[in-house]
């Protein structure tokens, strides 16, 4: 008896087995058995996900806020229960102010490049258990929205559409280890290619045998044929580190992003793009540093000599002073 | 298992994907996400016999494949959690009732969680998939384990109870 289960459930395996070998050879061969079923899934998880993003969007970061825990502790002990409902509140509030401030980002961002937008709100993550870094948006086919266009936030990109329902889109993360964009660098308008790495960092490949890149080199996108996938002049990031090695024919570089891929709350995808490069106007803007000398003199009557001498640097870290 | 008990449990994991999707994927957890659906996924696969297990693992691989976030090819969920199903059942027979040993339970469940993302891993190289760095999977991969350390002693008393009210008299017996 237990031989012949034994059997039975081994034929099982083999059967299931074979049957998930044929859907993976006919899914690498292109046949589109799966676009229509992932598109449908897609269809149905969009309002059970955007209901969801209401609830979870206060409380989403929660574990990530947990270590300012202690400063409010003693305030939360002095909360009272008819408190709690009227806080609750100015914590959606809060919310949506942030979402409104990060809208206003983005909309002067491609306002700036002149580019026709459409705003979406972040209403899913990518699940834990597939290893694609991907974000779930809440505008889709009805908005305008196609595969393939670039979607940036008030910083700069942010990665390219995926996929599209009739009202949701799934987006495809710059920090996913698949991601690779043409890029140049402002300023030696050197080129090469920028590919993700599943954090915030990202692995720059000059094309250029005679270019270089320096520290502090911001990083801007080349841009596609008829602006698909990427529409030219995005920032991305900046140079954080260069790599030296002199067996390689090309340069190499590490490159941190501007935008934050984790805190992302409202996205705009790139409709349409000016006919014209924008060029390197899209750079963002440094922020003015005052750097004041103190200079001692050895004159006995006069103890100090105090001049202030204003210089303006460039800081490249304009992602977090603007933030 | 029977056809009506498989039906149902197909129904059962697709609300755990929907909840998995919708809501537990947007709480973003210290080292790396907790994958509700695989946790719950193992655990049931892990009190089923052999074909069983074996179907339950194709049916909830099937499930994940058509993931609208899913970047692999549909099908790869299916296999490896298939062959995981007939290695789960096999070794589950050495080790006995699992409803009567809750810790060999949650740890069996966790376990398998990383070794299912670990075989997901390696398929997906034979495959030619870029999966990214090594660091990154590798954080993925022992995070999710930690989060279903943690969390599977919540969810497989409450699964044990499911399951026994899905069962028909005859699997009872």
């Amino acid at each position: 008896m237990a031989a012949g289960s034994n059997n039975r459930s081994r034929l099982l395996l083999v059967i299931l087995l074979v049957t998930s070998l044929f859907l993976i050879t006919l899914d690498l061969r292109g046949v589109s058995l799966t676009k229509g079923s992932r598109s449908a899934t897609q269809s149905i998880l969009a309002p059970i996900q955007r209901g969801f993003s209401d609830f979870f969007s206060p409380v989403g970061n929660f574990f990530g806020d947990i270590k300012n825990f202690g400063k409010t502790k003693a305030e939360v002990k002095e909360l009272k229960a008819e408190n709690a409902k009227l806080k609750t509140q100015l914590v959606l509030n809060a919310d949506i102010q942030g979402q409104l401030t990060k809208l206003k980002g983005v909309l002067n961002l491609a306002g700036r490049g002149g580019f026709k937008v459409v705003a979406a709100r972040v209403i899913g993550r990518g699940s834990a258990s597939t290893f694609s870094q991907t974000i779930t948006i809440d505008a889709g086919a009805s908005d305008g929205v196609a595969k393939d266009m670039t979607v940036m936030s008030d910083l700069g990109l942010v990665g390219v559409v995926k996929s599209v329902s009739s009202s949701s889109a799934i987006v495809l993360l710059m920090s996913d280890p698949t991601f690779r964009i043409g890029v140049r660098i402002a300023g030696s308008q050197s080129i090469g290619v920028l590919q993700g790495q599943g954090s915030g960092t990202y692995n720059l490949q000059l094309l250029d045998t005679s270019g270089s890149i320096k520290n502090k080199d911001v990083i801007l996108s080349l841009g596609s044929d008829n602006n698909r996938p990427f529409v030219p002049g995005i920032p991305i990031g900046f140079v954080s580190s260069v790599d030296h090695k002199n067996a390689s024919l090309t340069q190499t570089a590490t490159v941190t992003g501007y935008s934050d891929l984790n805190g992302l709350g409202v996205v705009s995808i790139i409709l349409q793009a000016p006919s014209g490069d924008p060029k390197d106007s899209l750079v963002p803007k440094p922020t003015p540093t005052a750097t004041i000398y103190v200079t001692s003199t050895a004159k006995p009557d006069t103890s100090t000599v105090v001049s202030s001498k204003p210089t303006v640097l460039p800081s490249p870290a304009t992602k977090k002073a603007t933030k | 298992m029977s056809w009506s008990r498989a039906g149902i449990s197909a129904l059962f994991l697709l609300f755990v994907f929907v909840i998995q999707e919708a809501a537990i994927s947007k709480i973003s957890l210290p080292i790396s996400g907790f994958s509700l659906y695989l946790a719950v996924l193992l655990g049931a696969m892990a009190l089923e016999d052999r074909s069983g297990a074996i179907v339950l693992g194709f049916i909830g691989g099937l499930i994940l494949d058509f993931s609208p976030t899913a970047d692999s090819p549909v099908g790869k969920w299916a296999f490896v959690l298939t062959a995981i199903g007939y290695v789960f059942s096999t070794n589950r027979e050495s080790i006995g009732d699992f409803t009567a040993r809750p810790i060999a339970f949650v740890f069996f469940t966790a376990i398998g969680s990383v070794l299912t993302l670990i075989i997901f891993l390696m398929i997906g190289l034979l495959l030619g998939e870029n999966s990214g760095s090594f660091s990154h999977n590798l954080v993925v991969v022992i995070g999710n384990g930690i989060w279903t350390l943690i969390f599977a002693p919540i969810l497989l008393p409450l699964l044990v109870k499911w399951r026994a009210l899905t069962l028909t008299s005859r699997e009872r017996q």
